[in-house]
C-alpha cells in the first residue's frame, strides 16, 4: 500500500436535479491524507463535505477530477477500493429491530471477519462506546445519541484502513464524543486513516491532525489547527461588549471583527496592557481569551461557522 | 483465475440474510397480514363458489411468493432511505449482489412459513400428483425470483418512501389478484388471454390450473406462458444483479 491513504484532484461535482438550478457543490478540490492521519473537514452546511465524502467513498460519481484510496482510482475501479474503508453517513441509523450488539456483529459478519474476530471485536468496540448497558435493547428503544454511539461503534470495530466519518458525534453527550476521540486516535495508532467532517470546532481542533476548512466547494485553507490559529496573528483575543462602533480606535492592535455590536480583536500578548487600557478610557467591558480555531475559521470564510 | 470475481459477488449472501431475518423477526403481525389477501379471498371463494377453492389455493400459493416482491421493495426502499444502509453496507467489502440477494432470501426465510402451512392444507383440497405439486413449488418459486428482483429494482427508483406504499400495492394487487391468479383462466375475457399469459403470476396459474384439468391450454398458450415467464424472470433477475451494483453510486 502506498503512503498516501487518499488524494483528490481538481474533484468536481455539478448537482442537476429537475427544475431547479445546477449546484456547484464541489469546486476543484485538491487534498491528500497521508496513512495513519486524523483528517477534519470543517465547513458550514452546504460547504460540500457530505458530496466529498460520498465521492471519495464510492457512493457517487464526480462530475470531473480524480480520487485514489491507496493508489487505487475511485472513480474506474470502485469495487477495489471498496474492502479498504468504512462509513458512518450522515443521518445513518442502525436498524431499529436489532440491538446493539446485533447490529455491529451482523455488520462485521457481512464484511466478512470470522465470527470469532466479530464476537471480540463488538464486545470491545460497544464497551468502548459506552454501550454496554444497552448492547441488548432494540435500537428503537434507544435515544438519539445512544442510536448514533452505535452506529460509530459498529464502524469503528471494523478497523477498517479508511473511515469515513460524516459528523460522527452530532446528537452526542460531551462524554460520548470523548469516547469518540477516543476510539479514533486509537485506531489510528493501530494504523487506519481517518477522515471526517464536524461542526465542531473543538473537536476538529482536539482530534485532528490537520485540518481543512471547505466553503462554497472550495478548499479555502488547510494546515494544523496550530497553523491555522497562528495565521489569525495573535494568541489572545478581546472582545469589547458593545464596541463596534469604536472599531477605528482598535484597528492598529489587529484583526477587528464585529459581530452584532461587539467587538473582538485579536492582539498579542505584549500589546495586551495598551488594549486593555484604551478599553477602559472608552468605556467599554473587556473579557481576555486564547484564540481558537472559531477566529480562524472566521477569518477564512468571513463567517461564522454557525452563521446562516 | 476466472472465476474469482463472479464468487467474491455473492460473498456476505448468507450473513446479511441473517441480517435480515433478525430485523424482520419482530415483525409477527407483518408475517400475518402478508397472508392477509389471500386468506380473505379464499373465504370468500369458500363463501360463494366452494368447486373453485382448489384453483383458489393454488392462487394463493402462488400470490404469495409474488408478493413477497412487494415486500422486498418496500425493505429495500426503507432501509436505504431511512437508514442509509447503501452507504452503510455497500461501501465496504460487502457485494452488492449479496446485499440484494441477501436481503431476497431473508425476507423469503421469514414469510416462508404461513405459505407452508398454506401450502399443507392445499394438498387436502386441490388434487396433487407428485408431478403437478412438484409444479407448484416450481413456479412458485420462479415467481418469488421473478418479483423480488423487480421489488429491487423499483426500490431503486424511489426518493421517497410515502410515494411507495400507494404504487406497490397498486402493482402487486393488479398483477397478482385482478387478473386469473385466483380464479380460472377460462373465466377471463379470451382476446385478453395472450396477454395475462405474458404476465409471470398469471401465467404460473395457468400452468398449474392446465396440468390439474381445471384449464385447458393450447400448445401454442404453454409455449407462451413457460416461454415468457422464463425469458422474464431470468432477464430481471439478471438486470437485478446488474442494477443492484450499478446503484451503489448515486450520479
Ligand atoms: N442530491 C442533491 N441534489 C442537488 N443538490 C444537492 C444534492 N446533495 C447536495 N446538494 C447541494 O450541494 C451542496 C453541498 O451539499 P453537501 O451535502 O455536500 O454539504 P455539507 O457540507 O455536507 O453540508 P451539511 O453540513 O449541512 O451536512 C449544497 O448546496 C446542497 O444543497
Ligand atoms: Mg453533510
Amino acid at each position: 500500500m502506498t503512503e498516501t491513504a487518499l488524494a483528490s484532484v481538481d474533484l468536481r461535482k455539478v448537482y442537476h436535479s429537475r427544475g431547479a438550478p445546477a449546484v456547484e457543490a464541489l469546486r476543484g478540490v485538491t487534498m491528500e491524507v497521508r496513512r495513519g492521519e486524523r483528517v477534519a473537514l470543517l465547513g458550514r452546511n452546504g460547504a460540500g463535505k457530505t458530496t466529498f465524502l460520498k465521492i471519495a467513498s464510492t457512493l457517487l460519481k464526480p462530475t470531473s477530477g480524480s480520487v485514489a484510496l491507496f493508489g487505487i482510482d475511485v472513480v474506474a475501479q470502485p469495487d477495489r477500493a471498496r474492502p479498504y474503508i468504512a462509513v458512518v453517513p450522515q443521518e445513518g441509523k442502525p436498524f431499529f429491530h436489532l440491538c446493539p450488539r446485533e447490529q455491529v456483529y451482523t455488520y462485521l459478519r457481512a464484511r466478512g471477519l470470522s465470527r470469532e474476530t466479530a464476537q471480540s471485536r463488538t464486545a470491545e468496540s460497544l464497551e468502548r462506546m459506552g454501550l454496554t448497558e444497552v448492547a441488548d435493547r432494540l435500537s428503537i428503544t434507544l435515544s438519539g445519541g445512544q442510536r448514533q454511539r452505535t452506529m460509530v461503534a459498529t464502524v469503528i470495530a471494523t478497523e477498517a484502513p479508511l473511515l469515513f466519518l460524516d459528523e460522527p458525534t452530532i446528537g452526542m453527550d460531551p462524554f460520548a464524543r470523548r469516547d469518540v476521540w477516543a476510539s479514533l486516535r486509537a485506531l489510528t495508532q493501530k494504523g487506519s486513516t481517518i477522515l471526517l467532517t464536524t461542526h465542531y470546532l473543538d473537536e476538529a481542533e482536539v482530534l485532528s491532525d490537520r485540518l481543512y476548512i471547505v466553503e462554497h466547494g472550495s478548499v479555502l485553507v488547510s494546515g494544523t489547527a496550530e497553523e491555522l490559529k497562528r495565521s489569525v496573528g495573535g494568541t489572545l483575543k478581546v472582545t469589547l461588549a458593545n464596541g463596534a462602533s469604536q472599531v477605528d480606535r482598535f484597528r492598529s492592535f489587529g484583526e477587528c471583527v464585529t459581530d452584532g455590536a461587539n467587538l473582538t480583536v485579536v492582539v498579542l500578548p505584549h500589546r495586551l496592557g495598551e488594549l486593555m487600557e484604551l478599553a477602559v478610557r472608552s468605556q467599554l467591558t473587556a473579557t481576555v481569551g486564547p484564540v481558537t480555531l472559531e477566529e480562524a475559521f472566521l477569518r477564512a470564510v468571513g463567517r461564522s461557522i454557525d452563521e446562516e | 483465475m476466472r472465476s474469482e470475481p463472479a464468487l467474491r459477488a455473492f460473498r456476505g449472501t448468507t450473513a446479511f440474510l441473517w441480517t435480515e431475518v433478525l430485523v424482520q423477526k419482530n415483525e409477527r403481525l407483518a408475517m400475518v397480514t402478508a397472508m392477509l389477501v389471500q386468506s380473505v379471498i379464499l373465504v370468500f371463494v369458500y363463501i360463494l363458489n366452494p368447486g373453485l377453492l382448489g384453483v383458489a389455493f393454488v392462487g394463493a400459493i402462488l400470490f404469495s411468493t409474488f408478493a413477497m416482491g412487494q415486500r422486498v421493495l418496500n425493505e429495500a426502499a426503507y432501509l436505504r432511505i431511512d437508514h442509509k444502509s447503501i452507504d452503510f453496507y455497500l461501501a465496504g467489502p460487502l457485494a452488492p449482489e449479496a446485499y440484494f440477494l441477501g436481503m431476497s432470501l431473508g425476507i423469503l426465510v421469514v414469510y416462508i412459513p404461513p405459505v407452508i402451512v398454506v401450502g399443507v392444507l392445499a394438498t387436502l383440497i386441490v388434487p396433487l400428483t407428485l408431478a403437478t405439486g412438484l409444479l407448484l413449488l416450481g413456479l412458485a418459486a420462479v415467481l418469488w425470483v421473478f418479483s423480488s428482483s423487480l421489488g429491487y429494482v423499483f426500490s431503486t427508483f424511489f426518493r421517497d418512501n410515502r410515494a411507495i406504499w400507494a404504487y406497490s400495492s397498486l402493482f402487486f394487487n393488479v398483477f397478482g389478484v385482478l387478473v386469473p391468479v385466483f380464479y380460472p383462466l377460462g373465466l377471463f375475457p379470451e382476446a385478453l388471454r395472450p396477454i395475462v399469459l405474458l404476465m409471470p403470476p398469471s401465467a404460473a396459474a395457468a400452468l398449474v390450473q392446465a396440468a390439474i384439468g381445471v384449464t385447458s391450454l393450447t400448445g401454442p398458450q404453454v409455449a407462451l406462458a413457460l416461454g415468457g415467464l422464463a425469458v422474464e424472470t431470468v432477464a430481471i433477475f439478471l438486470f437485478a444483479i446488474y442494477w443492484a451494483r450499478r446503484t451503489v453510486r448515486g450520479v
